[in-house]
């Protein structure tokens, strides 16, 4: 469970965030859209303790990541560039990482094998590409077996397969019972893998409910998504809060 | 302890990290080797070091830029980031969501920084004073169990500047800026030996303070005594340190 309370944030003289506020339930896929730029990175360096809120708390399973001892058990965590120094190999960067939480390192290569890594372990990760650099940020994730996974743009550079193989994993997560929150700006993408959507457009949540009610009278998520974010859509009009 | 052994393996995998040992290890021996060979050839030329008290404890002062690489590549390789849409990323990142306390985050770096530095600092102390009494022979100042709180002084000076460079580049998030500074100031010009002309408050700023930990013989009107100078090296580096993390602690990573 993720909770997100009336979390805000301004950089500068800049308000990114306005009391942004939706929870993401177990067992179910959460989508969290918007366009560039609208602040889904931000909320989630928020809710995993990277960047400062001025107000409002995030919460995962009741807690503030932060205060959690072995967070890898409780959340995996796939953010912008995944974190792999390039001089390491992959193998290398999920070895420190497992340490870390006190995982054996049986896992590194349960994982590596998980995303189809194996072969290009012992590859330093500066020659990755970009797909391969976010299947080892998903490798990372997945270390701790944890009940709960935020996704920060989780398809961006994968190919066909790689999103088949990803879709597949995710809703085999929800399924067990687990917590799914991936941000996209690739509606299409979306539409296919989530339970309940959470739109944002310019630092506020202008919709959110199940993918019904959020898509509502529209012919499909994408037509509710630009109506919803060009400004002149109907606004919070939809869903409400779960 | 799992923090410590992740940032032991981290440092281990960056390849900076083993430049500083190489240079470390290699600079301080290969320049007490030529200046024992100097010596034993023309022992009258005198210098600064004539009865050779600081033979190859001066070397060990100038070897320290060994230990600088070290904790500037731990904390740069946090924040280091090729261009945009790379595979790679910041690491602080990854740091960070597998170790979210960052109290717990800086002291286990900080640990293990000061691992790696004092065994450094220990082998090369060990190969530095071994070359520079065995090749002048018999002209070598022997040492005795008197050096035995020198050697841990420069022990304490490698490690102490180490969490400097560590402190320097958490602020500036980038090691040009550190390395520059603080390379330029161990090799090229001494712009803290400088200093001590215009003032002899100069003789306090971390870098020669430390020195009088180990390094006896100094052209300077300001006596300090050993433990004195690394009094005052561990407050520079605890105040730097200090502010280092007060920043790390507040700032969006």
């Amino acid at each position: 469970m993720i909770t997100i309370d009336q979390v805000s944030k301004r950089r500068g003289s800049k308000q990114i965030l306005t009391e942004v506020g939706f929870e993401a339930r177990p067992g179910r896929v959460t989508g969290f859209l918007g366009p560039n730029g609208a602040g889904k990175s931000s909320t989630l360096r928020i809710l995993l303790g990277l960047d400062r809120p001025d107000g409002g708390v995030a919460l995962v399973a009741g807690r503030p990541f932060a205060r959690l001892r072995r967070p890898l058990t409780t959340v995996g965590a796939v953010l912008d560039g995944g974190g792999a120094h390039r001089s390491r190999t992959g193998r290398g960067h999920l070895r420190w990482i497992a340490a870390s939480n006190g995982l054996p390192r049986a896992r590194v290569d349960e994982v590596l094998d998980l995303v189809g890594l194996t072969e290009a372990a012992g590859r330093r990760v500066g020659g990755y590409s970009l797909g391969m650099g976010r299947r080892l940020a998903l490798a990372a994730a997945l270390l701790g077996d944890p009940p709960v996974l935020v996704l920060d743009e989780p398809v961006n550079g994968l190919d066909p397969e790689g999103i088949r193989r990803l879709r597949v994993l995710l809703r085999d997560r929800a399924a067990a019972g687990g917590t799914v929150l991936l941000s996209s700006h690739l509606i299409g993408e979306l539409a296919e893998t989530v339970d309940d959507v959470v739109v944002i457009d310019r630092g506020r949540v202008v919709a959110l409910g199940t993918l019904a009610e959020v898509t509502g009278a529209h012919r499909g998520l994408e037509d509710a998504f630009f109506a919803l974010t060009s400004g002149t859509g109907p606004g919070t009009g939809h869903g409400g809060r779960p | 302890m799992r923090a410590l052994r992740a940032e032991l393996l981290k440092l281990s995998g960056i390849p900076s990290a083993w430049v500083a040992v190489v240079v470390g290890l290699v600079v301080p021996f290969a320049v007490a080797a030529l200046n024992a060979g100097a010596r034993s050839a023309g022992r009258a030329a005198g210098g600064s070091d004539p009865t050779g008290v600081d033979a190859g404890f001066q070397e060990l002062a100038f070897g320290v830029i060994g230990v600088v690489v070290l904790g500037v590549a731990a904390a740069s390789s946090e924040y280091f980031a090729e261009g945009g849409d790379s595979a790679g990323g910041r690491q602080i990142t990854a740091s960070l969501t597998a170790v979210p306390s960052r109290v717990r985050f800086l002291a286990a770096k900080a640990g293990a920084l000061v691992l790696a530095a004092a065994a450094l600092a220990v082998l090369s102390t060990a190969a530095t004073l071994t070359v520079s009494r065995v090749v002048p022979g018999e002209f070598a100042a022997p040492l005795t169990s008197a050096d035995a709180p020198r050697v841990l002084g420069v022990v304490a000076y490698w490690v102490l500047t180490a969490l400097l460079a560590h402190g320097l580049t958490l602020l500036t998030r980038g090691g040009v800026v550190p390395l520059v500074v603080l390379i330029l100031n161990t090799s090229v010009v001494s712009v803290t030996y400088l200093l001590t002309r215009v003032t002899p408050l100069a003789n306090y700023l971390p870098d020669l303070a430390g020195a009088r930990m180990f390094v006896r013989t100094f052209r300077s009107s300001v006596e300090i005594p050993p433990l004195a100078g690394g009094v005052v090296m561990a407050a520079w580096t605890l105040a730097l340190f200090g502010v280092a993390a007060a920043v790390f602690l507040r700032r969006d990573a």
